[in-house]
């Protein structure tokens, strides 16, 4: 689906990324895991366009990626947010016709979408009038309104309860069911470990640990993923300082 | 349907669909008539009727005091008698008193009232009367004038009037500055204000990050741009709905208090006939026709008249086009560079850093603008209608002067030529600066996006 190639990118003096390679697998649920300040939403950033790297190439189903490709993306930042004067619905047929669909398939989609996570009646109120929780769940159903192939959801359940994190997971997996491919990129390492089939370990702008959830907790003996992730952050940090 | 038509369309419709939108839209016409034709319709109004009484000891002011539309005057014989019936009769509002000196004219007279102060016109009035009859008394008795003299003396008027030798067109200055200041504040409240909605706007989805899921459908600088050009479609919307309100009120009034405006379109023809013969024309105005209008009211309204009088004599059709023309560029040109501010600042606070530098070629033309109206064809007003940053008030306010062809053509084509180089320096600090959170941008940074190629 899609393949990085020896990503680098640094601003000013700060090295985000140095020769970043990854695969992700079609119609997986990849895990981009990494601590604060790893590189994640700079190369989020990248695959989607909003930011160029300074050298590598990225492939999306084997050719270099266009803004067509793009179009196919659905992407929930991490630093998320909607136009908090304007009203639920007008708002989502806005961004999803931005993302190409026309007025009409986005509001049908869009109350299919409202009815089953039962927030159709807040079409009509303003976002500032939504708590947080409720607003993350407008954002989501905006980030997949548009049928993308591939999802890129950076730490989709912060903000989020655990009733609604649930619910978040199953659509999560039902999209992936029906065919989508999924970044998701998180400190979470319970949920990553429930709904990651791969998973990257970047760490200081470099990928330090990559591979498939069950070859990785094959080779450290079945140790949960977050001591895995501790272990591996102090091994890479303790070299990169020598 | 393309995508800065989209962002375009939320642009304009979030904002006219506000209240404030439509709040402005019905206030501001209603203060622009209401300065024009209240001034009008107070003169036409009958004042409330004052009765003053004349008690004269000098016998100088017998008989000469007249009576006109608010004020009837009546002779008493004694202060004391005048006294009792001011204290009386709530019908009575004033005495004038002018007592007697031994060997020389009055010089003071007295204007006694009680509990109510009176009204200016009544001031006004007995204060004119007083000064016009001891004047004539001087002339007539003292002097010895004839009354054919005292009639051509008293009667002459000469009036100043400017005018242009090729056009024959009447030069009414004091309402060309009116009009030229007005117009050049008229483009700096609206470049403002609609600049620093762009602003708003582009902090608005830095700081609520909604930027970050957008751009990813649309290129910054289509995002910047759909902005700009959908608030200067609500401006010019403002604009329109301005200017058919207006009219429509200006037209209201224009029916209701026809008579008022024949008279000035009346006189204004007069004048045109007058400047274009050949032969001298003297206004000459005899004693009963002065007295007659006076009877009438209409001498109040003669700097009323005048002022409808130069307003006819402006090309409107013409500054309307320039007013559109300055307020398009000047805005495109500041809306631009107000989104470069925008996009480098997470709060309003921080945005003056980037946006008084952006202000003061503007602010310094404001400042300038009253000795600028003195000169509107010095060094300073024609250098300053012309550099792009500054020309779109400079340029107006000097417009209902007159400014030759060359000029104006020259300041157009300067401002068109500068307004790309504007979005393009905006557009690359918009981009590199709007997706970075929580640092405070310097100047060295807004160096760093402009030299930067590559998005970031």
């Amino acid at each position: 689906m899609l393949t990085i190639n020896n990503i680098s990118k640094t601003f000013g003096t700060f090295c985000a990324l140095n020769g970043v390679n990854l695969h992700v697998r079609k119609g997986t649920v990849f895990g981009l895991l990494g601590p604060n300040g790893a590189g994640k939403t700079t190369l989020i950033r990248i695959i989607n366009h909003i930011i160029a790297p300074d050298s590598g190439t990225i492939l999306f189903n084997g050719h270099s990626m266009t803004h067509s490709d793009v179009m196919q993306i659905g992407y929930l930042p991490e630093e998320r947010g909607l136009y908090k004067k304007m009203r639920v619905g007008e708002q989502a047929v806005y961004l999803a016709r931005l993302k190409g669909l026309d007025k009409a398939t986005a509001e049908q989609r869009l109350h299919q979408w409202f009815d089953r996570l039962e927030i159709d009646s807040w079409w009509n109120r303003r976002v500032e009038e939504l708590s947080k929780g409720m607003q993350q769940k407008v954002q989501f159903v905006v980030t997949v309104l548009h049928n993308p192939c591939l999802l890129i959801l950076d730490e989709p359940f912060s903000g989020f309860d655990p009733v609604n994190a649930d619910l978040l997971k199953h659509e999560i997996l039902r999209l992936k069911e029906q065919g989508a491919t999924i970044i998701f990129s998180t400190h979470n390492m319970p949920s990553a470990e429930e709904l990651c089939d791969d998973i990257a370990l970047i760490n200081h702008a470099h990928v330090v640990l990559s591979g498939s959830l069950a070859d990785i907790k094959a080779r450290h003996q079945g140790a949960p993923l977050d001591r895995i992730f501790i272990d591996t952050v102090q091994n890479t940090s303790v070299s990169n300082n020598q | 349907m393309n995508k800065i038509l989209l962002v375009i369309q939320r642009e304009y419709l979030t904002r006219v669909k506000k209240p404030s939108f439509w709040i402005l839209t019905i206030v501001v016409p209603i203060l622009l008539a209401g300065v024009y034709a209240i001034p009008i319709i107070l003169a036409a109004r009958p004042l409330e009727h004052a009765q003053v009484l004349v008690v004269d000891d000098t016998g100088l002011f017998q008989g000469q005091f007249r009576s006109g539309r608010d004020i009837t005057y009546h002779e008493a014989g004694s202060i004391d008698y005048a006294r009792r019936q001011l204290q009386q009769h709530d019908s009575i509002d004033a005495i004038i008193y002018i007592p007697a000196r031994e060997t020389t004219l009055p010089r003071d007279a007295y204007l006694f009232y009680r509990s109510d102060t009176p009204s200016l016109t009544v001031q006004t009035d007995a204060q004119n009367q007083l000064q016009e009859i001891l004047r004539n008394r001087i002339l007539l008795d003292v002097h010895g004038l004839t009354p054919e003299d005292y009639t051509l003396l008293t009667s002459t008027h000469i009036k100043l009037r400017t005018q242009d030798i090729e056009t024959g067109r009447d030069g009414f200055l004091q309402v060309k500055i009116v009009v030229g200041i007005l117009l050049a504040m008229l483009v700096f409240i609206a470049v403002f204000m609609f600049g620093s909605q762009v602003m708003r706007g582009v902090m608005e989805e830095k700081t609520s990050r909604i930027v970050e899921v957008i751009v990813c459908s649309v290129k910054p600088f289509q995002l910047m741009m759909g902005k700009v050009v959908g608030i200067a479609l609500v401006g010019l919307t403002q604009f329109a709905l301005w200017v058919l309100l207006a009219g429509a009120l200006v037209t209201g009034v224009q029916l209701t208090h026809a008579d008022l405006f024949q008279q000035a379109a009346e006189r204004h023809s007069q004048t045109e006939i007058a400047s274009k013969g050949t032969e001298a024309t003297y206004q000459y105005q005899t004693e009963q026709e002065r007295a007659a209008q006076y009877q009438a009211g209409e001498g109040i309204d003669n700097s009323i008249q005048d002022l409808i009088e130069g307003l006819a004599g402006i090309n409107f059709d013409m500054i309307i086009l320039l007013f559109l023309f300055y307020f398009i560029f000047g805005y495109l040109l500041y809306a631009s560079l107000f989104a470069a501010a925008g996009s480098l600042v997470d709060n309003e606070t921080d945005s003056q850093q980037f946006t008084l530098p952006l202000t003061i070629p503007l602010i310094l033309t404001l400042l300038l603008l009253p000795s600028m109206v003195g000169q509107p064809s010095g060094n300073i007003s024609v250098w300053l209608s012309i550099i792009p940053f500054t020309s779109p008030v400079a340029m107006l306010m000097r417009i209902p002067f007159g400014v030759p062809v060359w000029q104006v053509l020259l300041s157009m084509l300067l401002l068109i030529a500068t307004f790309p180089l504007c979005i393009w320096a905006a557009a690359r600090i918009y981009r590199s600066a709007i997706l970075r959170y929580g640092q405070k941008a310097s100047w060295h940074d807004v160096w760093k996006f402009l030299k930067r190629d590559k998005i970031r």
